[in-house]
């Protein structure tokens, strides 16, 4: 079974940046959202995500399904949010009805009404855009990021050496555990086991899982001690560590660190002053 | 004072100092500028939630329990990449098995459970964590880091029972802190769809919350937790099984549930769909998986450990 990554070289400006420069820049990102509540400054954080997206190069038959899966997320969540209006209550107490639906029917005596007001459209408008943001910054990590580079990233972003070069050799399992598992599955199929045809209740199932995951994971913790071994001899750990790729800032990284921090205090003194809470247009108060 | 804390204290007389700053600044630009109460809340609990951590990482780096040798590094590694390849393939992507009502099998949450309860707090954090990273690299669908944290909590809670020199005594301080999250969970759940909304009475979230989140989704939570008391009392002899999983179980709750309420800041979700829709149909099921998985696991690795003498 192939494990492939989503990395692919795709000469984008996002690819070209130091990756702790795109990870802080995303920090700081998080940060901004997570802060306001009015449409207008989501639309323009929303359209710092928009750029990045283009600017990252990636085609959406690439990307597509990650964003069917979150899409339909954000879609089911802005809907439910609209129809009950619930948790738009701490945002506004009043509310200016804009059309009510009543149903023909009633359904035990009582007639199910559906009121749209402006202010839980809005409400579902802002939660859809700030979470549409969220959701494009973080798509973008696993296509922009070098899988080979996360240790050294994280090693320059201040973990310690041995915690950044465990993620350099999680990397380097991913594959030969894939192909332990095809190997696995092959040799249970050869016995009869059939993953496509589980049957019975849940709890069945989850018991008939077993012999895929456990002698997969056995083995992989047994095949250790020659690794922990082999390791020991050329004295890991007692030193501070090098790696074979090095980062360095460029001017480029600089600005996206810099951009990224001026927003995040930006933000953070907007809001403390008060501003960026939930908004409706005026228009559709009248 | 060493290096580290040093910083800290640093950027917190920095964050005092900005402070003010603003305020001053404010009020000369604009006399009718001042700070916002409920903002200036949320950010003094933002720096103090972020001293918490700081301090509990400060505080406990002597304890040898977390000590992350070449062993612990390499257990790391293959629990993380454990749980990133059987992410990846039971995520739909490689092949669909089929899952009863909404729940999709997720069994790969046993992994951070298992190393957790088998290597410590640190293989486990780190197992949940990375493992959840990679995982989601490779299926494409981006790092979320409030996620990324609650599995590795889930790893670390699990690991938690090295703690405790009395395995018994812990497996029963877990069982009832463990009773009153799912009883609180399933209340919240039965609450909302009846709580009558100031605005109007909306049964159609009645019937909208039974068609989405199935019933059963929400019943497993308490399905997994009397799974896992009567494996607890099936197995009295057997101390580790029964600590194994109701350590899992718990880390379970507070780490998905971490997760899920961070949602509600990051995100922007109502508190109740956060509840219902993420917390319970991703805990609930993961319950049963801890329930049943994570003894055969075990079994499996004191075989092994007999073999092999170590």
């Amino acid at each position: 079974m192939l494990v492939t990554w989503r990395y692919r070289n795709r000469n984008s400006f996002l690819q070209s940046l130091d990756p702790r420069a795109f990870l802080i820049f995303y920090a700081c990102y998080i940060g901004c959202t997570v802060l306001f509540w009015d449409l207008r400054y989501l639309a323009v954080l929303g359209g710092i995500a928009i750029l990045a997206v283009l600017a990252s190069r990636i085609r959406w038959s690439e990307m597509r399904r990650a964003w069917l899966f979150i899409g339909g997320f954000i879609l089911f969540f802005s809907f439910l949010t609209f129809l009950t209006g619930r948790g738009g209550i701490e945002l506004y107490k009043t509310e200016h009805l804009l059309r009510s639906y009543r149903a023909p029917f009633t359904i035990l005596g009582w007639r199910p009404e559906l009121k749209i007001t402006a202010e839980r459209s809005l409400y579902a408008l802002s939660m859809l855009v700030r979470v549409f943001s969220l959701a494009s910054m973080t798509i973008l990590i696993p296509y922009t990021l070098n899988p080979a580079l996360y240790g050294v990233a994280f090693r320059g972003l201040g973990l310690p050496d041995k915690i950044a070069y465990g993620m350099d050799l999680t990397m380097r399992f991913i594959p030969t555990l894939g192909r332990d598992f095809s190997l696995t599955l092959d040799a249970q199929r050869a016995r009869g086991y059939e993953i496509e045809k589980l049957s019975g209740g849940l709890f069945a199932q989850v018991r008939k899982l077993a012999p895929l995951i456990v002698p997969v994971t056995i083995h992989a913790i047994v095949g250790s001690e020659d690794i922990i071994d082999a390791m020991d001899l050329r004295a890991f750990g007692t030193g501070p560590r090098t790696w074979l790729e090095e980062l360095h800032y460029r001017r480029r990284d600089r600005l996206v660190i810099g951009c990224g921090l001026a927003l995040l205090v930006v933000s953070v003194v907007l809001s403390l002053w008060g501003f960026g809470k939930f908004w409706v247009p005026g228009f559709l108060i009248q | 004072m060493n290096r580290k804390l040093t910083s800290v204290v640093l950027s917190l007389v920095a964050v005092v100092v900005f402070f003010l700053l603003i305020v001053q600044i404010g009020a000369m630009i604009n006399p009718s500028l001042k700070l916002d109460q409920t903002a200036t809340l949320r950010f003094v609990f933002v720096i103090i939630g972020l001293l918490a951590v700081f301090g509990v990482y400060y505080f406990t780096r002597e304890n040898s329990m977390l000590e992350v040798g070449t062993r612990q590094v390499v257990y790391m590694a293959i629990g993380a990449a454990l749980y990133a390849v059987f992410s990846y393939l039971f995520n739909g992507t490689v092949f669909v098995v089929p899952s009863v009502s909404q729940v999709a099998l997720r069994p790969a949450i046993a992994i951070p459970m298992f190393f957790g309860y088998a290597f410590g707090p640190a293989v486990g954090l780190f197992t949940g964590a990375v493992g959840n990273m990679f995982g989601d690299a490779l299926t494409g669908f981006g790092l979320s880091p409030q996620w990324s944290v609650g599995n590795g909590l889930v790893g670390m809670i699990a690991g938690m029972v090295w703690l405790f020199e009395d395995k018994k005594k812990s497996v029963n301080t877990v069982l009832i802190v463990s009773a009153v999250l799912a009883i609180l969970a399933t209340v919240i759940y039965m609450l909302n769809p009846g709580t009558a909304n100031m605005m109007f009475f909306d049964p159609a979230n009645n019937i909208f919350g039974d068609a989405t989140i199935s019933v059963f989704a929400a019943i497993s939570i308490v399905v997994g937790f009397i799974l896992v008391l009567i494996i607890r009392f099936a197995w009295g002899s057997n101390f580790n099984l029964s600590a194994a999983v109701t350590w899992s179980m718990l880390g379970n709750f507070i780490g998905l549930g971490f997760a899920a309420i961070s949602d509600i800041w990051i995100n922007g979700y109502p508190p109740a769909v956060a509840i219902v829709g993420e917390f319970l149909p991703a805990a609930g099921p993961n319950m049963v998986f801890a329930a049943i998985l994570v003894p055969i696991l075990v079994v499996a690795y004191e075989a092994v450990q007999r073999q092999t003498g170590r």
